[in-house]
């Protein structure tokens, strides 16, 4: 008896202390040898804070494995292994797009150099640069190596980093966003800069020369992406960076040419807290139609029914490690569909129920197998997906209206029928026999 | 020899550090018509803007300027980009100018062959132009050369599951128009008209004066009643009942007047047959 309270209530507990992101807590790290662990303490601290267990791996260690019996076996996977050009047999590209249709995040490091995670970038619809190519940018006019440039951090996609931070350091390779609206754009490179091999300013030709026709193209100005995003249909999260060293201590601390501190810590978290669905992660908990004036759900729907639909959203909450229900959606549409949406409407929320989204409509008068459907997609959230299937069938042999004003005459003329039936049976029945007694005196006087 | 360097490589690394800053000499620009005629040439400033420039479908923007250093000696550097900026769509280009070693440089924009690089531009909207140089050894430099107008170009192309991430346009069904009822009035006329043959029937009546003196007989009331009921349960049927109900009750209902009828049909017979 106590048991069945018991085992959920630290179940629960349990889950409250310590998975931060919504997909689990186990991280791997695979990092390779040439990158000293101690170098990023700062970031790989700040995620064993936040309640993640990280497990470190080289890219050529067999164990542990990220795929065992086609299970992952892990809820993240981090990739800083940029140079790295032959991994362990079971870190392919094909395991690691594997990994996400299982839910499994990945954050992943690139470097001008070319390895099998930079072929995999085009999967992804990124377009890297030649390899050997860094981004280059000669504004601000500073001390460093034009290969390490502060980037300042304009909001690309909303919410998925936080607003107002100071400029990043980056080092490491630009990439073109194909157009693909699955991309998540999270920080997008200075106007100024530019991927380059020169080092010297006689470079100047072959920069020309990569731009015209028949070259392999320029990778300049601020369209292109240093920290991109990719989300899939299944939810899982990867997230691509130019260069590892934005997450390392050293341009955690390094001084901005202007001074002051530089914005890569709380930008990596950020990042890692997107990529780790920590953020902007909803969920539709459940949906519910019925007429209108009722409050059970119909088997069937006639045409022409005022219908009522609710959906309870939910959106995870990090520091909580809770789902709340949430009200922020105000774009939020409906489309009733059989083929074709027949009726596409918005479904803005509640005033007062914190979480729940209706709409009232008349249904088409078109009678079928409809569905509802809910299929909001936005950059950086999660996608959300919900269909319904119900029948819409015409009315009933006794369903339609009744008493019409245009059928009056008939209704008197068949009243009136009935009636006049009655009253003639009981004239006839009741009535008197007056040609009979009349026969029978005449009868009689003769 | 050691002790000469050891001086020379900070004054080298010194060196290293932008030695100075670059200016731009005769800046200048040119439209041209394809036929080659001048529609407009001024020189550009650092400091002040031109009056928007505006091309046409078939013109030809030349800008030509020569990089220098401070002492006037024309340099090479290592970027030399024109960047094409659209503030209201955020669509950018960057176009690379050529630059001699001289430090002379000249681009040309034929709107007859747009290049590559040109952002997809509307009518409304003006193209910033700014000109960026940047240099290993030399300050960079960044220059507002001016706004230009250029004819609309084909919008960009759409990703086909692109408008799914984007509120989309509202869908309202179009119903059948409610069927129409002719005026009541005229439907009371013709119900008044359909009863018009009882006025027709109880002034006949009226004359011939009939009476039901068995009525409250014993024999004749069940049958009347049941008949009645049977009347009664059709209006109700109409009203209300399905077709079950109607044809369970209607089963019930006829035992009784199966009976009542018999016995009011058979009195019937026996008053006639008892008369005669």
């Amino acid at each position: 008896m106590w048991a069945r309270w018991i085992v959920p209530a630290l179940l629960g507990l349990v889950s409250f202390v310590t998975a931060k992101s919504s997909s689990g807590n186990s991280v791997l790290v695979i990092l390779e040898p040439k990158l000293d662990k101690d170098n990023f303490s700062k970031f790989f601290s700040g995620l064993e804070e936040k309640g993640y267990e990280l497990t470190f791996r080289a890219p050529k260690d067999t164990k542990p494995a990220i795929l065992e019996y086609d299970y992952a076996q892990f809820s993240h996977v981090i990739m800083f292994a940029p140079e790295t050009k032959s991994f362990s047999s079971d870190i392919t590209p094909q395991s690691l797009v594997s990994l996400l249709s299982k839910n499994t995040n990945l954050l992943i490091a690139l470097s001008p150099k070319q390895t099998p995670v930079y072929t995999l970038a085009s999967e992804f619809s990124l377009t890297l640069p030649p390899p050997g190519t860094p981004l280059i940018s000669h504004f601000p006019q500073r001390d460093d190596p034009a290969t390490v440039i502060p980037v300042p951090v304009r909001p690309v996609t909303p919410n998925v980093v936080s607003s107002k931070l100071a400029p990043v350091w980056f080092s490491g390779i630009p990439f073109a966003y194909q157009n693909n609206p699955l991309l998540v754009p999270i920080l997008n490179a200075p106007a100024e800069s530019f991927a380059s091999d020169g080092e010297t300013d006689s470079g100047a030709d072959a920069v020309v020369d990569a731009a015209d026709k028949g070259g392999e193209g320029l990778w300049a100005g601020s369209q292109m992406g240093l920290v991109a995003g990719f989300q899939p249909v299944g939810g899982a999260r990867a997230t691509w960076v130019g260069g590892v060293e934005m997450f390392s201590d050293e341009f955690f601390q390094k001084e901005l040419p202007g001074g002051g501190k530089p914005g890569n810590e709380q930008f990596a978290a950020d990042v890692a807290a997107w990529t780790f669905q920590e953020s902007l992660v909803l969920r539709i908990d459940s949906v519910e139609h019925h007429r209108v004036n009722e409050t059970v759900p119909g088997q069937v729907y006639t045409t022409n029914d005022q219908l009522v639909f609710s959906a309870y959203l939910s959106k995870y909450n990090p520091v909580s490690s809770a789902w709340e229900p949430f009200s922020g959606i105000q774009d939020m549409q409906l489309e009733f569909t059989m083929l074709d949406p027949h009726i596409r409407t918005a479904l803005p929320p509640v005033r007062g129920t914190p979480g729940k989204y209706s709409v009232t409509f008349r249904a088409p008068d078109r009678h079928g197998v409809f569905k509802f459907i809910i299929d909001y997609k936005r950059k950086g959230l999660t996608h959300l997906h919900s269909s319904t299937v119900v029948p819409l069938v015409p009315p009933r042999h006794d369903g339609y209206p009744r008493f019409l004003s245009a059928a009056w005459p008939y209704y008197v003329g068949a009243i009136s029928t009935s009636v006049g039936f009655l009253l003639f049976s009981a004239l006839w029945l009741a009535g008197d026999d007056r040609a009979g007694s009349a026969k029978g005196k005449t009868t009689k006087t003769e | 020899m050691r002790s000469f360097l050891a001086c020379l490589l900070p004054l080298l690394a010194i060196g290293n550090v932008y030695a100075s800053a670059l200016t731009l000499q005769s800046p200048r620009f040119t439209i041209s018509a394809s036929d080659a005629t001048q529609l407009r040439s001024e020189p550009l400033s650092t400091t002040k803007k031109p009056s928007a420039l505006t091309l046409g479908a078939k013109d030809v923007l030349k800008v030509t300027f020569q990089v220098v250093e401070e002492e006037g000696k024309g340099v090479q550097p290592h970027q030399t980009f024109l960047r094409f900026y659209d503030e209201v769509s955020g669509e950018e280009g960057i176009q690379p100018v050529r630059v001699t070693a001289g430090g002379k440089a000249k681009f040309e924009l034929n709107m007859a062959k747009p290049p590559a690089s040109l952002p997809p531009t509307t009518a409304s909207d003006p193209l910033k132009v700014e000109l960026i140089i940047g240099s290993f050894v030399h300050s960079p430099l960044k220059m507002d050369l001016f706004d230009l107008f250029l004819p609309a170009s084909q919008p960009a192309p759409q990703h086909p599951d692109e408008p799914s991430f984007h509120v989309r346009s509202e869908i309202h069904h179009t119903f059948q128009p409610d069927p129409k009822l002719p005026p009541k009035f005229i439907s009371a006329v013709f119900a008044a008209l359909v009863l018009a043959p009882w006025v027709v029937l109880l002034g006949l009546w009226g004359f011939i004066s009939p009476s039901v003196p068995h009525l409250l007989s014993p024999s004749i009331l069940p049958f009347i009643a049941t008949l009645g009921a049977f009347e009664g349960l059709l209006f109700w049927y109409w009203v209300d009942l399905k077709l079950g109900q109607v044809l369970l009750y209607g089963a019930i209902l006829s035992i009784p007047t199966l009976i009542a009828g018999n016995q009011a049909l058979s009195t019937m017979g026996k008053w006639r047959a008892g008369r005669k």
